[in-house]
């Protein structure tokens, strides 16, 4: 098995032995749903704008809880070292805690995306299939710059304030293009209409997941 | 003939601070060389520059040949470290710690492997049970099973002794034999003038970045070793 299974694996286990990441992140993504959902007034509808902000608020913002986890475990009695002295190439490594990364905000997110129908109108329903296209997307983007800044700030003492500082400014272009894209979908768009975006968001993916494999082998190392 | 280990005019700065100065030292098969010298002489910068977590600012390492810097993953697979920390996940048990180690350097049938180091360090009885529950002790012998999961034949100990209760140091000593008997390299930086002069079969000596001393244990007298290394930390102390 490579090392890029065994990591993992081993993060996956962890994660089902003790779901700690996934619940937070489900149970801070559901207090931001409901505490937007009150500046509703009762009976009324939202623009599809609205719509696909508050959506991206909570997915966004439960996100980065997630991220911190998965390598601050590296970080205790210094696992990350005892990864780096095995053969494991710092790829596979990146790739792997990526992966985690993406696994973990899917499982957050097919409780969020529900519960965003449940408060904010079934009208919204009938764009899921798409709207799982963009979440995935999106995801690979976040997990990517997530994953290359959780690395840098696992070395710090102060690493769970650090990482939204890094982590947000970076993401801005990457969630204001989601949220307009999610916005057109709500609307009911054709595809063709919004498709750049879409290469504009694996664009992003891609770009910051290859510089997370050139970056991160200087990051980890002292 | 080329040495199994070659360490030639390593050089490590810091923002300005060099904390090694030109080290230059061959080890050959089977020897155990223990490295002493004052708090900040570069013991454990060495140690993480060899076991390749630590970049170093110029010079070369080489082991059985394979460069450190061109052939990264052959020199690691060479290599086994027990440190202050343990690198040990304490949410996993003993048996999936090692099962997972030895399955990162691809040692054949990772969980027989596991289970013979667990018996060695005396920790079978306790395979099942989280890391994050053991004593200090138990997890500096299970740190040193881990570290010879891939059966290494260079190993790196940094203050390997720090902490173990006397049952414990006592199970290091009997590895550490064994690993002599087995022709395998040691470097182990130690304060320990005792156990670092006992199992030694070269010992040195850091002081400020540079070996200021290296000879083989046989012609060194273990009273004017032990003079000569408190020149150096008093040294160290006044500068």
């Amino acid at each position: 098995m490579s090392g890029f299974w065994l990591i993992l694996q081993k993060d996956l286990h962890a994660e089902f032995r003790k779901p700690e990441s996934v619940i937070s992140m489900v149970f801070f993504g559901f207090l931001l749903l409901v505490i937007l959902n009150l500046a509703i007034p009762l009976g009324s509808e939202i623009s599809s704008e609205t719509g696909a902000g508050i959506l991206w608020v909570a997915i966004t913002f439960s996100s980065i809880l997630g991220l911190n986890r998965t390598m601050s475990q590296e970080k205790e009695n210094r696992c990350m070292d005892g990864l780096l002295l095995s053969p494991v190439s710092i790829e596979e490594f990146f790739a792997a805690k990526m992966v985690v990364n993406v696994v973990l905000m899917l499982l957050a997110e097919c409780s969020i995306v529900p519960l965003f129908f449940i408060l904010y109108g079934d009208s919204f329903f009938q764009s899921l299939p798409m709207l799982v296209l963009v979440v995935l997307l999106a995801n690979i983007g976040f997990a990517a710059i997530g994953t290359l800044f959780s690395a840098i700030t696992a070395g710090t003492s102060r690493n769970e304030a650090l990482l939204p500082l890094l982590f947000y400014p970076l993401v801005i272009p990457l969630i204001s293009i989601t949220v307009k894209v999610t916005s057109m979908i709500f609307q009911g768009a054709v595809i063709k209409d919004y498709s750049s975006w879409l290469y504009v968001m694996l664009a992003y993916g891609c770009i910051f997941t290859g510089l997370g494999f050139l970056l991160l082998g200087h990051v980890v190392r002292e | 003939m080329s040495c199994f280990l070659t360490v030639k005019n390593l050089f490590k700065e810091y923002e300005g601070c060099r904390a090694l100065r030109g080290v230059n030292f061959g080890l050959e098969k089977g020897d155990f060389l223990s490295l002493f010298g004052p708090n900040g002489a570069g013991k454990s910068t060495l140690l993480g520059i060899v076991s390749t977590l630590v970049s170093p600012s110029s010079g070369q390492i080489e082991i059985k040949g394979f460069d450190l810097t061109e052939e990264p993953e052959q020199f690691k697979k060479q290599l086994g470290v027990i440190s202050h920390n343990s690198l040990l996940y304490d949410h996993m048990t003993a048996l999936e710690n090692l099962i997972f180690y030895a399955s990162l350097y691809k040692v054949k049938a990772p969980e027989n492997r596991a289970v013979e180091l667990l018996r060695v360090v005396e920790l079978y009885p306790r395979r099942h049970s989280r890391v994050g529950q053991f004593s200090r002790g138990m997890r500096q012998r299970l740190s040193v099973a881990r570290a010879l999961v891939n059966d290494p034949a260079l190993l790196l100990l940094d203050e390997p002794y720090s902490g173990l209760d006397q049952y414990a140091a006592a199970i290091l000593t009997e590895q550490l034999a064994e690993l002599k008997s087995k022709e395998r390299t040691v470097i182990m930086v130690t304060h320990n003038l005792d156990h670092g002069l006992n199992s030694a079969t070269k010992v040195g000596i850091l002081s400020a970045g540079c070996l200021v001393f290296m000879e083989e244990r046989d012609s060194v007298d273990p009273a004017l070793f032990e003079v000569e290394y408190l020149r150096h930390v008093q040294g160290a102390v006044r500068a």
